[in-house]
């Protein structure tokens, strides 16, 4: 079990550190003084020569990352030298909003497929089965910009039963909150929901097919007490390896659905932050998004072996 | 239980009318490719076509009309067109893209299955990485850094591609190495490349054609995704992505901008999708899914 934690852990920083090594080799390649440019032209001597002591442009570029990956560790993650804010302060607002966001979606993603995915695995092949799946097919091909915007055409603009206008956090009051929430979080679920469904019906088929089904049906056991109980329990690992694999991808969709819905989460901020040629910051948060994310699912693995032991071998 | 039984029973009637749809819809979806690109490439030689920049070819704002198919923007341009030559320009990028990940993605993958060993430890990590990082991200990354170019937001879409490719062909490669004929001919002294070569990556290509048309679908997505955020070949040229964010600010005035091309979008992933998922199907691929 350590050994295989130690693993992951060095391959984590390996990946964080090739990442940011590359970017930092790529952001070198640029034409251009990077501290004339983040200033957007407009800066005196004094304030460029400052930029360039901080980014310490004056070394190689490995010890320019060095330094910087430095300074994010020790907590220094920069500022935008045309608006003054600082990254922690950035970031900090941000946060909240994408992971509300993403919590939600994943919330309506599960709550829909789990039934969906129940009923058309015990059900297979019948009419419902059929359109669950074409539903689902459809789902998977449809960008979520597409989506975004037919759901706000229909749910906002026509019907006017949600709020288009950014976002607003839960203390204005949670009907404005969910107002502004709601088809955001239903458009990024919308992309997870088929990918769901699809594990979870193949599994639940295979289940059905187990000794202790027939037996817990034999017993007597109400079918929807035996499918909560017994087929969806063994179901639960796949659900959790595909969580952690579509976590990609559900912040590919974050960042486009919170641009679509100007909600100011992460995704906005790394989007402004590259239209703005801050490249530093969006290193930085590319990085901190690298880490993030390869911890998230270094932590799905561990508990994937700690629910099954089997696992650790490879 | 008696589910499984009637679904047996039942399965022989039902058999004839289902593949009649699939092939229905299968050819439904192999035309409407054929003539998104056809009007993709053809689009400088329409007559029929407006010229996508001009200005009041129609009435601003108007909604779909006989004499313009998908109604008219602010500018009164012509929304049939911009949505053609935003499919010239979205397909001009995929189309490269889904080759060189296919080519280069399909090699790694084969010789990862093939080789084993280190070979394969190698692949195999880089990609296992390359497909938990949100791709999205380092495209973005990619695209600023080198400048909004064709080319460049050709690169960054390939880069995105080839880790998926490489996973099915490594699966496919570790099928097939291990069947009887590749052990007989190597056997018979064959050397590694002729293995490879002309036993291993033939039966690879089919799996690998059927993936390319689900691969084109991840890349119109991709790039239709970074056009939409604005970061992709920048204006005035014209893709899908840029129509739809330019539809976005005009949903109340007028809607038939997003709804148009966003239609011609979906029913064109549609069916990138089903024939992609149809042919792996009947070529019995397994573990295909990017």
């Amino acid at each position: 079990m350590l050994r295989f934690l130690g693993l992951r852990l060095a391959q984590l920083a390996v990946v964080v550190l090739a990442v940011t090594l590359l970017f930092y080799w790529m952001l070198s390649l640029l034409p251009g003084n990077p501290c004339v440019a983040a200033f957007g032209g407009g800066a005196t001597e004094e304030q460029i020569a400052e930029c360039e002591q901080d980014r310490n442009l004056d070394d190689p570029v490995i010890v320019q990352w060095a330094k910087w990956g430095g300074d994010v560790l020790t907590g220094d993650m920069g500022k935008s030298y045309l608006t003054g804010r600082t990254f922690g302060e950035a970031f900090t607002n941000a946060l909240p909003r994408t992971l509300l966001l993403l919590a939600y979606s994943q919330f309506l993603a599960l709550g829909a497929a789990i039934p969906l995915g129940l009923w058309s695995g015990y059900r297979q092949n019948s009419v419902g089965d059929k359109i669950a799946s074409g539903g689902a097919f459809a789902l998977l091909s449809a960008p979520v910009f597409v989506l975004g915007l037919v759901l706000s055409l229909v749910f906002a603009v026509k019907l006017d039963w949600f709020d288009l206008g950014g976002y607003q956090p839960i203390s204005e009051g949670l009907v404005a909150h969910f107002k502004v929430m709601f088809l955001p979080a239903v458009t990024l679920a919308a992309g997870l929901l088929p990918i769901y469904l699809r594990l979870l019906r193949t599994d639940v088929i295979g289940t059905l097919q187990e000794d202790f089904v027939g037996t817990a049906r034999a017993k007597g056991l109400p079918v929807r007490h035996v499918l909560l109980r017994h087929v969806l329990r063994p179901s639960s690992f796949t659900l959790l390896t595909v969580f952690g694999i579509q976590a990609a991808q559900a912040v590919n969709a974050a960042i486009v659905v919170e641009f679509l819905f100007d909600l100011d989460g992460v995704g906005s901020l790394l989007v402004s932050w590259v239209a703005a040629r801050e490249f530093l910051l969006v290193q930085t948060l590319v990085a901190l998004i690298a880490a993030v994310f390869v911890t998230v699912t270094t932590m799905v693995d561990l508990l994937y072996s700690v629910l099954d032991p089997r696992v650790r071998r490879r | 239980m008696t589910d499984t039984a009637t679904a047996v029973a039942g399965a022989q009637p039902e058999i004839r009318p289902r593949r009649q749809g699939r092939n229905l819809a299968l050819w439904l979806s192999v035309g409407w490719l054929a003539l998104v690109v056809a009007a993709a490439v053809a689009a400088p030689w329409l007559g029929f076509l407006d010229d996508p920049h001009r200005p009041l070819a129609g009435q601003p704002e108007e909604g779909p009309s006989w004499s313009h198919w998908f109604g008219t923007d602010q500018l009164g341009r012509d929304m049939f067109a911009r949505s053609v030559w935003g499919g010239r320009l979205s397909l001009s990028i995929a189309g490269p893209a889904v080759g060189i990940g296919i080519v280069a993605g399909g090699l790694l993958g084969v010789a990862a299955g093939y080789f084993g060993k280190w070979v394969d430890g190698a692949v195999s990590s880089v990609v296992n990485v390359a497909l938990a990082l949100p791709a999205l991200v380092f495209a973005l990354f990619i695209v600023t850094v080198l400048g909004q170019s064709y080319a460049n937001v050709t690169i960054a879409v390939t880069i995105l591609t080839i880790p998926a490719i490489a996973r099915i062909a490594r699966a496919q490669a570790l099928r097939f190495a291990a069947r009887e004929f590749v052990t007989v001919a190597d056997m018979m002294g064959a050397k590694w490349p002729r293995l490879l070569f002309r036993e291993v990556l033939p039966n690879v290509v089919p799996a690998l054609a059927s993936i390319a048309f689900l691969a084109m679908g991840i890349v119109i997505i991709a790039e239709g995704s970074l056009s939409f955020i604005g970061v992709s070949v920048g204006s005035p040229s014209i893709t899908w992505g840029n129509i739809l964010a330019a539809g976005r600010g005009r949903l109340e005035e007028s809607p038939h901008i997003a709804l148009t091309t966003g239609g011609v979008m979906f029913a064109t992933l549609l069916a990138l999708n089903f024939v992609g998922d149809e042919l792996l199907r009947r070529l019995d691929v397994r573990e295909a899914r990017i």
